[in-house]
């Protein structure tokens, strides 16, 4: 089996991006990931691991996204390709995030993960506006003044 | 894990079940014989008094009544043997007990999907009561008859009180009327608590006159040993209309067992009856018998098996599969390459030839024989032979051989349906039929099943008529599903009785002729991954196939590459494979490829272009063609490189890539090879509408 670089080592520098909360000002942990230069937010409760330089089987007949299945200790897990996903050009991408859902997993493939970040729940926004592919679940602004979009696994596992 | 209420229910509906195949099974026997032996009788007795015990224990009435009556029935019957039924009464009596088993097979169902029971038992009921009353009646005569033959025998009881020298004394409410009825009860209840004990008078429940005895001297049982009379002294206590109750002890004397007879009830029993009525056979003889050879028999039975479910086996299967791929990565590791570890390599052969032993017996624990499916068509052709009075044999081949439970249970259905297909459009339809055709006036239907390395061949063979090809194939063409223009083979002709909607039988029947027939037959197979053949000659009968192979979970695979990708092609579909020069292969005007195989051409499918992969060979010649069959489909598929023959562990994929509908693609799986890499299992019959569609 290849080698599992896993980064989940970065967690600990990871600075919190809003100060800790009272109890009202609930905050969920989410992890960054970049994609064609933009933030997603993964719910870090979902992420199983990361792995990366995993070779993916490919599957005939399948949507372009779809870039296969990867053998993770045993498990077949099914690896989508968020790039292509939401209609953006391929890359040469090997990062792959597993994230679970129930008792379903799925890998995405992403440019590279940046960070885990705090993020108030009430400071996530809905989208503005109607996307396509319905995968963002909302959005919000980072201290650093960039933008989080924050990816729903169970959209993504259940289309 | 389910709570205890759960697992007490799991119990009780396994053992119910497990008791009611066994009661099936009995019947059946018995009612070919005509008779029940004594074995059976007892073996029913004790049937129906568990299912009655452990019914009421789970508040199940309605079964718990009817199982109560039929066991009343057979205590009948076991104290007078079958000679107290009449010839003419025995089908009556086996009708019957079928029914009752119908009926707690369906409440049981019942059961199991949380429905609530029937509350009107009271045909079943009023049917049983009959054959009670029936039988009774009829007894009267044989009964006069018994004591007359035998006046010696009144004396019978005296050794058998020696033996049972321990009374209870019984007096019952003064004109409560019905007095041996009420004693009869109050046997019931001390059953419960002893079974090796003697009344006095015997055979009250079906003699009234023993009710004017039991008034006057009371009603007596005698029992073997002190103890067991004590503990049965809480069942007089709250039997019903008892007044009151005194244990007594028969002195037995000195030279008991030498002892001349007469003396000992006249001592021993003043109120021993001078019943004419006594039947001739002793009563230890009768009494002791069920119990001794009853209860062992179970216990053997039980001792050396335990019931698992089936999920924890599917645990232990899937764990045994992780530790067969581990092991193979663990020793082919390529770290490993080029270094000499004399040690290492033998303790990894050790481990291989345990991993082997591991997995073979983790597999062997899911098979279980064929033959509680196979006695279940027993009772289907029973059942239709009576309905449609057509008179058949059922024989069973190769009962004993095992399949994974999975399977079994999938195959359940399709057999009963072929069988039934048998008995209705199979066998002629009158005896002077078949004997107008040379054959046997009795019909038969062979059920066999052997195993053939990796599958189960079960086949399903009838003597009736066969198959008319002519009426199949103008049934087929009146319903669109042939071209009328065309010629066709034998194979493809049966080949439309498979197909949706295919029903030849013009009428609708209890049993079949619903037009949802061969072709969920055929469904169904395929869903444990097996394939339906028939074959059938006019006149001669039919012969239905089932191949089905041994286990789902491990499967013997040829490992073929195409450019990067891997795939498994199962080692059964294979015919043979071939390295062709470009010559070999012909072209049709699509642009369609063939190759003549064994005098026939079969179309080229090249994976690479099926199931459009980048890399991989596209001259023909640099490649290998493996001509592949499944079922009645044969054609052949190019692709770059065989690898090798490999067992191989089947793992399902994962639901989101299912959910894209690659099955009918042909791909029903994958499988992890010993690097970790994943290969890509094919399903042959899919693959081929695949490529059909795609060109």
């Amino acid at each position: 089996m290849p080698d599992e670089n896993v980064l989940f080592a970065r967690e600990s520098d990871a600075v919190p991006a809003v100060e800790e909360g009272t109890a009202e000002n609930q905050t969920s942990k989410y992890l960054i990931c970049i994609s064609d230069g933009l933030l997603y937010g993964i719910d870090a409760e979902h992420v199983e691991t990361i792995i990366t330089d995993h070779t993916i089987t490919r599957l005939p007949r399948v949507p372009h996204y779809v870039r296969g299945i990867i053998n993770l200790r045993g498990q077949i897990i099914p690896v989508i390709d968020i790039r292509l996903r939401l209609g953006k050009p391929q890359a040469d991408e090997n990062c792959i995030m597993v994230v679970n859902e129930g008792s379903e997993s799925m890998g995405i493939l992403v440019d590279g993960v940046d960070k885990m970040v705090d993020v108030l729940q009430r400071s996530i926004l809905p989208m503005p506006t109607q996307n396509p592919q319905k995968l963002i679940s909302g959005m919000c602004s980072l201290p650093d003044g960039k933008t989080l979009l924050i990816l729903d696994c169970s959209l993504l596992l259940h289309e | 894990m389910g709570s205890g209420n759960d697992s007490i229910l799991d119990m009780y509906l396994y053992e119910t079940n497990t008791l009611l195949e066994q009661l099936d099974g009995i019947l059946l026997a018995a009612e070919q014989a005509d008779t029940f032996s004594q074995d059976s009788v007892n073996e029913i007795f004790r049937i129906m008094h568990t299912v009655k015990g452990s019914s009421a224990m789970m508040e199940f009435t309605s079964l718990m009544t009817v199982a109560h009556r039929i066991e009343d029935l057979f205590f009948i019957i076991r104290e007078k043997t079958m000679e107290a039924v009449p010839e003419a009464l025995r089908p009556e009596l086996f009708d019957m007990l079928f029914q009752a088993v119908d009926f707690f097979r369906g409440e049981i169902e019942k059961v199991e999907n949380g429905e609530a029971l029937s509350e009107s038992i009271d045909s079943i009921l009023d049917k049983i009561n009959s054959l009670v009353n029936k039988i009774q009646n009829g007894n009267a005569a044989p009964a006069v008859e018994n004591s007359a033959a035998a006046p010696a025998a009144a004396e019978a009881p005296a050794p058998a009180n020696q033996d049972y020298p321990f009374g209870i004394h019984v007096f019952f409410d003064e004109g409560s009327g019905m007095e041996n009825l009420r004693a009869f009860m109050l046997i019931t209840a001390v059953k419960d608590y002893s079974t090796d004990f003697i009344t006095v008078p015997e055979n009250t429940e079906n003699d009234p006159s023993s009710s004017e005895v039991i008034a006057e001297n009371g009603f007596f049982l005698w029992f073997r040993e002190a103890g067991e009379r004590d503990s049965a002294i809480p069942a007089v206590q709250s039997a019903g209309s008892v007044s009151s109750y005194e244990p007594v002890d028969a002195r037995v004397e000195a030279s008991a067992p030498a002892a001349p007879a007469p003396e000992v009830p006249a001592a021993s029993a003043p109120a021993q009856p001078e019943s004419p009525q006594e039947p001739a056979h002793p009563a230890p003889e009768v009494k002791a018998a069920p119990a001794a050879p009853a209860a062992g028999g179970q216990q053997h039975a039980k001792e050396s098996l335990i019931s698992v479910n089936l999920s924890k086996l599917d645990q232990l299967m899937a764990v045994v599969s992780e530790i067969v791929i581990t092991e193979s990565m663990v020793t082919a590791s390529p770290d490993l390459k080029g270094l000499r570890l004399d040690n290492f390599t033998k303790s990894a052969r050790e481990l291989r030839k345990l991993t082997d032993d591991l997995q073979d017996v983790s597999m062997s624990l899911r098979m279980v024989p064929v033959s509680s499916t196979f006695q279940k068509m027993n009772r289907i052709v029973r059942d239709m032979s009576k309905k449609l009075g057509k008179k058949a044999r059922l024989t069973l081949i190769g009962e004993d051989t095992e399949v994974d439970k999975t399977i079994v249970d999938g195959i359940s259905d399709p057999i009963m349906h072929i069988v039934r297909n048998s008995m209705d459009h199979g066998l002629e339809e009158t005896e002077a039929e078949r004997v107008a055709a040379g054959k046997d006036p009795v019909g038969e239907i062979i059920l066999s099943a052997r195993h053939t390395g990796s599958e189960v061949i079960i086949e399903i063979i009838d003597d009736g008529k066969g198959a008319d090809c002519q009426a199949i194939l103008n049934k087929a063409i009146r319903q669109g599903l042939a071209d009328p223009d065309r010629d066709y083979s034998q194979k493809e002709i049966l080949g439309f009785m498979m197909m949706p909607g295919f029903s030849t039988n013009t009428q609708v029947t209890e049993f079949s002729g619903r037009g949802v027939g061969m072709d969920v037959v055929k469904k169904n197979v395929a869903d444990v991954g097996g394939t339906v053949s028939i074959s059938s000659e006019w006149g001669k009968g039919m012969t239905t196939t089932l191949k089905i192979p041994l286990t789902m979970a491990i499967m013997d695979g040829m490992e073929v590459s195409v450019g990067e990708s891997l795939f498994t092609i199962p080692i059964n579909n294979i015919r043979t494979s071939a390295r062709v020069a470009a010559g070999d292969v012909i072209h049709d005007p699509a642009r369609g490829e063939m190759m003549k195989f064994q005098g026939n051409f079969y179309p080229i499918i090249r994976a690479k272009d099926l199931f459009g992969l980048e890399d991989g060979h596209d001259n023909i010649e640099d490649g290998i063609v493996i001509w592949l069959e499944a079922g009645e489909r044969s054609y052949c598929l190019f692709v770059d490189d065989l690898l090798g023959q490999q067992q191989i562990v089947v793992k399902p994929l994962p639901a989101y890539v299912n959910s894209f509908d690659i099955k009918s693609c042909g791909i029903t799986g994958c499988s992890i090879m010993g690097d970790g890499s994943i290969s890509i299992i094919l399903d042959i019959a899919n693959l081929y509408s695949a490529g059909q569609s795609m060109f």
